[in-house]
């Protein structure tokens, strides 16, 4: 199966956050949880994902060569092509779907919290209690409910600046292209695509009208590399470990018990 | 106190002598009595074969636990060390290495494994063995402490780079731990040659002609200790000779 991709073009973003809200009334979420409406002097809003809040826009203020402008980021899983998250998951609740979006299967998650320090983008957010670790993991699946049955994620179907796409992903990378060369030549000098490569290539292909670090995307972003050296390395060791160990305890108690007698009580 | 021993007709009688005070006892057994629930609420997320057990309300109730035993398991040498400071840090002082340890490493296969006692030289209280057993439990309890109090009350708070770090020695101090308390559960419950370790450990009490066999320097002091076991090795060389 064809991995499949959403294009996110921030240059036709407007910022109404339509696809905040139908995310939650698809997936079921809580609007006001985590978050309450105040004014923090920024249109933004709410101010950070959390287990209710699976996408955001991210609004930024910047200056650039042609002057002031709002950038608007959507932000959410990137369902990386070498998923951390996926990676560290004891449990086996995160898991890599054929399609290419990393799934959640939530009655799996023990509330470990891995995902969360692993994930290089910051995504999963945990809904726990820091005391008993009693929680869940969250983050957007890219409505892998409505996706394995041919409809479009409910933030691309709501989206009414028609900055949303979806679909296989090499069509996705080549709209995304065509789409910067078209901005190039109407002056956006600075416009550019953000996702094709990182971390084994994301779900979410970009369409930036300014560097990827004037949105908060990483410039350089890589597979975590503690999570390789813990996965790799450690864990492997370990169980060399405890092999040797065992064995040579084994051995130890058939040679002692060949050549020693339990010594006399004295 | 007197025992018959199976199969043969005389009566010894064995000589007790103190070994362990009560709390260094308690402190041990509180530790293991920790330790080995915590060990294996973790290895579910360690070991494939156990993921059924990591999942889900499964999951969650295996980490409460976890969390509880870990509480105990890291009160126990603080509490050790407010109600008895001296004899915490005497117990300290007894496990660290010293160069006299070496002659234990280089007599140790012959000595276990062979029951070649004049291989071995005159042990402490502790024999070398078990204070390498100490040190490796001392030093994980630390980073057991440092990275399991990040995990649990890190996530958000510190920055992930610190949290994957604590996870990473998490299982390196667990690797080292484990590794060790296997080995000494083995000399403890299943050498033939140690086998007033146990009783030692439950009682307080060991064997008189125990002591002076397996823990010399101990019994006897350095000096007397060396010189036995200098006369020890001639007569092995004069059998050997033969």
């Amino acid at each position: 199966m064809a991995r499949l991709a959403m294009l996110i073009d921030t240059s036709q973003c407007v910022g109404c956050r339509g696809c905040q809200v139908a995310c939650k009334q698809w997936n079921d979420r809580e609007g006001w949880l985590y978050s309450r409406t105040r004014n923090r002097g920024t249109y933004e809003n709410p101010p950070d994902l959390s287990p209710h809040t699976w996408t955001r826009i991210r609004f930024t203020e910047y200056t650039g060569p042609d002057g002031f402008r709002w950038l608007f980021l959507k932000e959410g899983c990137m369902h990386c092509g070498n998923p951390a998250c996926v990676a560290v998951c004891p449990t086996g609740a995160l898991k890599k779907h054929p399609y290419g979006m990393v799934t959640l299967e939530r009655e799996l998650c023990n509330g470990c919290g891995y995902c969360s320090q692993f994930c290089p983008f910051n995504i999963p957010r945990l809904e726990f209690d820091p005391l008993t670790g009693k929680g869940k993991s969250y983050k957007c699946t890219f409505c892998q409910d409505r996706v394995t049955n041919g409809l479009l994620p409910s933030c691309v179907k709501t989206c009414p600046a028609k900055a949303l796409d979806f679909g296989d992903r090499e069509e996705i990378v080549a709209k995304a292209m065509a789409r910067v060369e078209e901005l190039k030549a109407r002056g956006y000098t600075q416009a550019n695509v953000y996702g094709v490569n990182e971390v084994g290539g994301l779900g979410r292909i970009y369409v930036l009208i300014a560097p990827p670090e004037a949105y908060g995307l990483p410039a350089k972003v890589e597979f975590p590399a503690l999570a390789t050296v813990w996965q790799k390395v450690v864990q492997p060791l370990g169980g060399v470990a405890f092999g040797a160990t065992i064995l040579g305890i084994l051995g130890a108690f058939f040679i002692a018990r060949r050549n020693i007698r339990m010594e006399e009580v004295k | 106190m007197s025992v018959q021993i199976k199969g043969k007709p005389e009566i010894v009688t064995i000589q007790w002598i103190p070994k362990y005070t009560l709390m260094e006892r308690i402190v041990h057994w509180a530790h293991t009595a920790t330790f080995i629930p915590l060990l294996l609420t973790g290895m579910v997320l360690y070991f494939p074969f156990l993921q059924p057990l990591a999942q889900g309300e499964a999951g969650i109730f295996l980490r409460l636990i976890h969390r509880i035993a870990a509480v105990f398991f890291g009160l126990v040498p603080i509490l050790y060390a407010i109600i008895q400071p001296r004899r915490f840090i005497m117990n300290i002082r007894d496990f660290l290495p010293e160069k006299e340890d070496i002659g234990w490493l280089k007599g140790a296969i012959p000595y276990y494994l062979f029951g070649r006692h004049e291989a071995m030289p005159p042990q402490g209280r502790f024999n070398a063995g078990e204070k390498l057993n100490g040190l490796v439990m001392i030093i994980a309890w630390v980073v057991f402490g440092i990275t399991g109090l990040i995990m649990w009350f890190g996530k958000g708070v510190v920055s992930p780079i610190i949290f994957r770090w604590a996870v990473l020695f998490h299982d390196l101090a667990m690797i080292a731990s484990a590794c060790m308390f296997l080995i000494h559960l083995y000399l403890a419950v299943a050498h033939p040659l140690m086998w007033a370790a146990l009783v030692s450990m439950r009682f307080g009490v060991t064997s008189a002609d125990y002591a002076a066999e397996h823990h010399a320097k101990w019994f006897y002091g350095p000096k007397r200790a060396m010189e036995i076991w200098e006369a020890k090795k001639r007569e092995a060389a004069h059998k050997g000779g033969h």
